[in-house]
């Protein structure tokens, strides 16, 4: 069973809070007797996927042919044509070295268990590459290349084993020859996915077949949408006496923004600041009000072409059929990369995209909004969400922003392209089935915890002083509103999160009273 | 799929811990549902949130947002956890038998 990392908190000078201290915690619980009889446990006692283990014969016959048909597939440049290349880069180049070990903050936190070494998962595709598909000379594949037969129990295991890496890219930031063992683990949970139909629920059913079908992961329809939209422009009218008025569909508009539905229904300070920035800045936006265009987010980049293409396609076609100049992301990690970054791997977009971060900076130092960046006297710190900083290379347009908005600023250790996941990455902030919450909090992110707690030491124990942690994208926002929970802090640190957007609106000293309120966050 | 057991009463649940047939649901499955998040009684002001989460349920299909929630019943946010320990979503929604929300929220 797996054991993470159980430090046990030395005493510290001057009483100073040990983050080690309040994370150091107990093993995950294994499920129950009688689901474990039913429910496949076996790579490491957590369940993400929730795989049923009794099968006859001829289900397991019909399961190993697809994973060899989806071996094959995988490998084909005609079925594969959108990632095999950097695929077989990363799988070819490795030189084994080890050093992407040391950068893992799951093998880390894990007590560094085997199984999660970012190269482990990489082997065993590697080996099934080298057995079934690579044509070696039988001389060069016994001594260079190392063989695995596929059997049941790898199959099962590899499935599980694809969701225990948050994609968060840190291995490929210290790999000495650049490769990416994300990637790796991304084309596996792929192959699952469209060959095998093994997918996280929370991400395929009810994720992107119901953005699909619905119009939002969420499950609102255009209708509920609008209706909410509507609801919180009133609540926010009432205690900040500014009224925004959302565009819908507005075909004479410059900028269409893609925001997180699902901020609307948890955060609605957040996409509603950055309207209030738009609007003040004289920016002619809009929301499209078609189905999957107003929920930005784009599940399909965590474990699937096929859903990331079609969702990606509907969301140029919306925009086209506008006629706007610009896409602007609202603060959304994963989907800020697929409409930077792979978007045109899929697609041909005709039009052009900007993230939140510079679009956000633009506004700020255009001299067309006054600021008081002492309404925002409150420690702040930031976290930097992998998708935008490390992956997609958006690191200095936040900052600039908090160093001048926020005067209690200040940094996290490690921070920019060399920060910890929040945990949440990948898909996992919305994956909470069996014991997989458990894993997150304890392993995925004790990390981001820890650098968290560290970032406040000074004042963590006054609760007076509310602190604020900002995460610009949705899914951190949700994995680090958890990780608070879990840990009690809130309460007993008063530490908050926030996106970037409302602590800039904060500070504008026409608003009557501030739109951060702690007493609601 | 797993199954939650309270004074001799079965009620299957999916994964999440949300029920699998909400239909099924009453007052006492409420009870069933709300010891899995070792809640043992719920009082008057569980049962504001859980009567406004069902009705809003029954009228558009999916919950409402957390905004909406505590200004119809008039409870915080830090209110509502402190009913439901797992929160609004995860807790409060599981206890009054709606289907666990989904997407990034």
């Amino acid at each position: 069973m797996l054991e993470p990392v159980v430090s046990k908190g030395t005493s510290q000078k001057n009483n100073e809070i040990d983050s080690k201290e309040i994370l150091d915690n107990t093993s995950i619980s294994l499920l129950n007797d009688d689901l474990r009889k039913v429910v496949d446990d076996s790579l490491d006692g957590v369940v993400s996927l929730g795989l049923t283990k009794s099968k006859t014969e001829n289900e397991i016959a019909t399961i190993l042919e697809k994973f060899r048909t989806g071996l094959n597939n995988l490998f084909s440049k005609e079925s594969n044509w959108t990632f095999l290349k950097p695929l077989l880069l990363t799988l070819e180049t490795c030189v084994k070295c080890q050093t992407c070990s040391n950068s893992c903050p799951i093998y880390e936190s894990s007590g560094f268990l085997e199984i999660y070494r970012p190269t482990f998962r990489a082997e065993i595709l590697r080996r099934l590459y080298s057995t079934y598909i690579k044509n070696s000379h039988p001389i060069i594949k016994k001594i260079r290349e190392r063989g695995i037969e596929i059997n049941f129990a790898l199959v099962f295991r590899l499935a599980e084993l694809s969701y225990r890496c948050s994609l968060c890219r840190r291995c490929s930031q210290s790999c000495p020859l650049g490769l990416d063992n994300s990637v790796i683990t991304r084309e596996i949970r792929k192959m699952f996915s469209q060959e095998l139909g093994i997918a996280p629920k929370d991400l395929h059913e009810r994720g992107t077949i119901q953005h699909l079908a619905k119009g939002s992961t969420t499950g609102m329809t255009p209708e509920i949408v609008r209706d909410n939209v509507e609801f919180v422009e009133k609540d926010l009218e009432e205690r900040i006496g500014y009224r925004v008025e959302t565009k819908w569909d507005d075909s004479g508009a410059d900028v269409l923004l893609f925001q997180n539905a699902g901020e609307f229904l948890s955060w609605p300070e957040n996409p509603l600041s950055l309207s209030i920035l738009m609007d003040l800045a004289g920016i002619k936006w809009t929301l499209s009000s078609d189905l999957v265009g107003y929920d930005g987010v784009n599940y399909g980049l965590f474990y699937d072409d096929v859903q990331l293409a079609k969702i990606l396609q509907k969301h140029f076609s919306i925009a086209k059929k506008l006629g706007v100049k610009r896409i602007v992301v609202g603060e959304c990690g994963h989907s800020t990369k697929v409409f930077k970054i792979i978007s045109d791997r899929l697609v041909c977009p005709e039009i052009p995209v900007e993230d939140a971060m510079t679009f956000i900076e633009r506004i700020v130092f255009s001299g067309k909004i006054k600021f008081d960046p002492e309404r925002n006297f409150f420690p702040v710190t930031l976290h930097d969400p992998c998708n935008l900083v490390r992956n997609v290379g958006i690191l200095e347009p936040q900052r600039r922003i908090l160093r001048c908005l926020a005067p209690k600023f200040r940094e996290m250790t490690p921070n920019g392209f060399w920060n910890y996941c929040c945990g949440g990455g990948s898909g996992f902030a919305v994956m909470s089935s069996y014991n997989f919450n458990e894993w997150k909090m304890k392993v995925s992110g004790k990390k981001k915890i820890s650098q968290i707690i560290d970032a406040f030491k000074n004042e963590i124990e006054d609760t007076n002083i509310p602190k604020i942690v900002c995460a610009p994208c949705s899914n951190c926002k949700g994995q680090i509103r958890d990780l608070l929970n879990f840990y009690s802090l809130k309460e007993r640190f008063s530490l908050h999160f926030c996106g970037l957007s409302e602590l800039v609106v904060n500070c504008i000293p026409e608003l009557k009273e501030p739109i951060i309120d702690f007493s609601i966050l | 799929m797993p199954e939650i057991e309270w004074n001799g009463m079965k009620i299957e649940v999916d994964e999440d811990g949300f029920m699998v047939n909400p239909e099924l649901w009453d007052e006492k499955v409420a009870l069933a549902l709300a010891s899995t998040d070792g809640i043992e009684v719920l009082n008057e002001n569980h049962w504001k949130v859980i009567d406004y989460l069902r009705s809003y349920y029954k009228q558009y299909g999916i919950a409402p947002m957390i905004r909406k929630l505590c200004k119809e019943t008039g409870f915080t946010l830090k209110d509502i956890y402190d009913l439901f320990p797992s929160g609004p979503a995860k807790g409060a929604c599981k206890v009054a038998g709606l289907p666990k929300p989904t997407g990034c929220v």
